[in-house]
């Protein structure tokens, strides 16, 4: 008992665990630092597979049925010169898998939320390091097991990322069984991954903030990565039990879905939407916490309406649960059910807007510094609305059944999960990635790579509403083949040069990332000039984080104080004992 | 920073590669960047719903992104100027939570209550009936004979044999026929559809009949009908991703004058053993394909 408690003396915070060294680190590390960073590389990583395949369906749907660029078979297990449908359905069925699963919500949730928690509540690690590890292996494993697909007999599954039943669940039907068996498997470990992940976090956040920490002084950021947890942790298991039972019919006989057999494809519909919604706003609310940090960073100023940013979040992520229906407008619900879906996904728009003008409100009277960072945030925020505006289109029913499966609403989502999550990840490493590596990234390279990838970006995905307007529909192998589609051609080979420079464009983006990892200006502690607890402490910061718990004495945004010499306070710098106190320190708008 | 020569070429070069491309585009009946034209009775209604939001979207946009350019232009960081310390104001919150609550439940229920008129609106008694069931990959079509008159299809019935779920003693369904990815509809007569599919999920699609509605198997939807208001030929597609051969899954649809559809449903022999014979012709037809 006696060494047990030395050990716990010296051991000054919760971090228990020795921390391995050399490339051991990066396997066995339980520090909450490692993991973040394993995830970071990890989800760049399989960035680039998705975005390679995009670009072979771009390819596919430019020049239909020809060589890829001359240059033969490009790897594709069914050894064709050319991309088949099958191998379509195939890419854009992995493409969205891969996109989902393995970068965006990794890169978020995994990357950011396991890097910045800790950090931000002033404490030593997470509250489970091990099952933090176990849950970063398990979200590689996922990976092996989905991208496995590609090579088995059948291909990979091609059913779509939704997976409709009976096509999903009855191997004749779609020809992949053993894909589609993997692409469920995956997922399903996936959801593992995130289980782990989520109880962790809220843990964490609930338990362990430093003294003085109360919630309303928590940065947006562990806010709106909070309320993630809670809906990974409501509508996963939801996906996974929906998840075992197409398992279980593709091979071993149940008929859960087909209805050849008295099974109800609706109910897959239901399961997986009741999880795939809420899904759409666990990649989009961390995003949403991550760019108000940058925007009150960047422009010296509080987030404006902090309070109505947290319980827009908490709004979306209870509404959240009650309109995925609307994904089944076309299903032909009951006409009760469809009014009351249509109803709440329209409430649902509202919390997004009052997040917009309150971005807005950051904006004004700020003092707003342009970096690479702050550029990014700021076309999070563009791009977002466009995303919103094009999601009130579907919202409404009788619009819906026109648009629905067109390219309009392959523009609505790429233009809310790339132009707005993938947006705000790029903030996101440029503030972070000098406390994680403790260089700075090049910012002519970035601001370089963000002129390209915006300009690309908007080149590449706004054409497509215009097209999903005209007839195209979604997840189809050869649009020439249609005569309606035929004449919309040259703008799909537009869209193709825009998605080609957009893929190459992200090349300066790694190059900028891992240059910068030597050759970046030492970063310091507190480059930005930020108030939060994680820009007090060494970049990187050590083992265990901080030397001594700090207490906290203010909110996350204390910028631009009157009468302070600095335009920041820091979250755990006191009051001066003859200073006016600086809470509550509301400033009426005007003035 | 400095560009080569050879770096401004492609920089001058490349936009002209996209403009290009644009330009080729053929322009269409109306355009290509825009919608197709609409031929339903009930289309008329969407794109007018559709112009509302579009004008509403386009307005607040302008509105926002205008803002929003405003402060980043008026509120840069410039020496000496501090940025102003204000953690909000609550009355804006009200105002801006207020305002887009009515306006989304106002589009909510104008929406809705559009959507339900369409799908309450009992097709007229003289409506011609045509089922349309979908398989892997190609579209059965049923017509009624001279009695006007389809055959009940019956939901757990459809399958592999029987693509249109139908008893073959039904009376009414003797002098029916078939027909396979080809569709015809005379202009300006209320046409009630009876959907259905084979094996997976099918959609009914037809951009000019602004009209989408998924083929659920197991199923038979018959709360769908329309009226087209003008001739021409279109395409029916199939919009829901149901395998291999989705992306050809489509038939030919003409709508032609009353005097043509009467005269072409006169040319069709009436279905025998109606299961057999659209089993075969249709596994002629994709063979042919």
């Amino acid at each position: 008992m006696s060494t047990l408690a030395a050990t716990h003396v010296h051991e000054t915070h919760s971090h228990a665990h020795e921390e391995p060294t050399g490339w051991k680190k990066y396997i066995w590390s339980l520090d909450h630092k490692i993991i973040g960073i394993q995830y970071l590389f990890t989800s760049l990583a399989f960035l680039l597979i998705g975005g390679g395949m995009a670009l072979l369906m771009r390819w596919q749907l430019a020049y239909p049925s020809t060589q890829v660029m001359a240059s033969g078979d490009v790897g594709n297990p069914i050894a064709l010169p050319f991309i088949n449908p099958q191998f379509y359905n195939a890419l854009f069925t992995m493409h969205a898998t891969v996109m989902v699963f393995l970068v965006v919500m990794p890169l978020l949730i995994g990357a950011f939320g396991n890097y910045l928690i800790p950090l931000k509540i002033g404490t030593g690690d997470m509250a489970f390091p091990l099952i933090n590890e176990l849950s970063y292996w398990f979200y590689v494993a996922s990976g092996v097991i989905m991208l496995a697909g590609f090579f088995v007999a059948g291909g990979a599954a091609a059913g779509g990322w939704t997976a409709y039943a009976p096509l999903s669940s009855v191997a004749a039907y779609n020809g992949t069984k053993m894909g589609q068996t993997l692409w469920a498997a995956g997922i399903f470990v996936n959801g593992l991954a995130s289980i782990m992940g989520a109880f962790n976090y809220i843990t964490t956040i609930v338990n362990m903030r430093a003294p003085g920490m109360g919630f309303f002084r928590l940065p947006l950021t562990v806010w709106a990565l909070f309320i993630t947890a809670f809906l990974l942790l409501l509508a996963v298991p939801v996906l996974s039990a929906a998840l075992a039972m197409l398992i279980l019919d593709l091979n071993f006989g149940t008929n859960f879905f087909n209805p050849a057999q008295g099974g109800q494809p609706l109910l897959w519909q239901h399961l997986f939407w009741f999880f795939g919604h809420p899904e759409v706003y666990i990649m989009i609310l961390p995003a949403m916490g991550m760019a108000s940090d940058v925007l009150s960073i960047f422009s010296r100023k509080p987030v404006f309406g902090y309070k109505a940013m947290v319980f827009a979040m908490i709004a979306i992520g209870l509404l959240g649960f009650i309109v995925w229906g609307h994904h089944m407008f076309v299903s032909g619900m009951n006409l009760v059910l469809s009014a009351a879906f249509g109803v709440s996904t329209m409430v649902i728009a509202v919390p997004s807007a009052i997040k917009t003008f309150n971005w807005l409100g950051t904006l004004w009277g700020g003092s707003i510094h342009f970096t690479t960072a702050m550029l990014n945030a700021l076309a999070f925020v563009a791009m977002f609305v466009i995303g919103g505006f094009s999601g009130i289109f579907m919202a409404s029913t009788p619009v819906n059944i026109f648009v629905h499966h067109t390219y309009f609403i392959v523009a609505h989502f790429h233009y809310v999960l790339f132009g707005g999550s993938i947006f705000a990840v790029f903030a996101s490493i440029y503030t972070w990635y000098p406390k994680m590596f403790g260089r700075m990234l090049d910012e002519t390279l970035g601001k370089i790579h963000f002129a390209l990838t915006f300009v690309f970006f908007n080149l590449c995905f706004f054409p497509m509403h215009n097209v999903g307007l005209g007839g195209m529909m979604r997840r189809i192998a050869d649009p020439t083949a249609y005569e309606h589609l035929r004449s919309l051609q040259p703008i799909n080979q537009f869209i193709t040069f825009a998605a080609i420079g957009l893929g190459f464009s992200q090349l300066l983006f790694f190059w900028n990332f891992f240059r910068s990892l030597k050759n970046g200006k030492p970063a310091g502690k507190n480059p930005w000039h930020a108030t939060t607890l994680e820009w007090t402490v060494a970049s990187p910061p050590g083992h265990g984080n901080f030397a001594v718990t700090p207490t906290v004495y203010r909110g996350a945004y204390d910028y631009s104080v009157p009468g302070h010499p600095r335009d920041y306070i820091m979250q755990n710098e006191p009051d001066a004992p003859d200073a006016p106190a600086t809470k509550p320190r509301t400033t009426a708008l005007v003035g | 920073m400095r560009f080569s020569t050879r770096t401004r070429f492609w920089a001058v070069l490349l936009p002209l590669v996209f403009v290009h491309q644009a330009l080729q585009a053929e322009i269409r009946e109306t355009s290509v960047w825009w919608l197709p034209r609409n031929v339903n009775m009930f289309g008329h209604e969407i794109d007018f719903i559709f112009y509302v939001i579009l004008g509403l979207t386009g307005v607040t946009s302008v509105a926002v992104f205008s803002v929003m350019i405003y402060f980043l232009v008026k509120y840069r960081a410039r020496p000496g100027v501090p940025a102003i310390h204000s953690h909000g104001n609550n009355t804006l919150e009200v105002v801006w939570t207020t305002i887009p609550v009515f306006i989304f439940l106002a589009l909510a229920i104008y929406g809705n209550e559009q959507w339900t008129q369409m799908r309450l609106r009992q097709p007229p008694a003289d409506a011609i009936p045509v089922a349309v069931v979908g398989e892997q990959f190609g579209w059965n079509v049923r017509y009624p004979g001279p009695d006007g008159k389809l055959a009940t299809m019956v939901a757990s019935k459809v399958g592999k044999e029987n693509p249109f779920g139908v008893d073959p003693a039904d009376p009414a369904g003797a002098d029916d026929f078939t027909t396979y990815n080809e569709v015809v509809f005379p202009v300006d007569r209320p046409i009630r559809l009876y959907l259905g599919s084979k094996d997976v999920i099918h959609a009914f699609y037809v951009p000019e009949f602004r009209l989408y509605q998924d083929m659920v198997p197991g199923r038979v939807y018959d709360f769908v009908w329309l009226k087209a208001e003008a001739t021409g030929n279109f395409q029916l597609a199939c919009n829901q991703l149901c395998g291999q051969g989705h992306y050809k899954m489509f038939g030919k649809l003409s709508v032609v004058p009353v005097a043509e559809y009467e005269a072409w449903a006169k040319g069709k022999a009436p279905v025998k053993v109606s299961a057999q014979e659209t089993k075969t012709t249709a596994q002629v037809t994709v063979a042919e394909r």
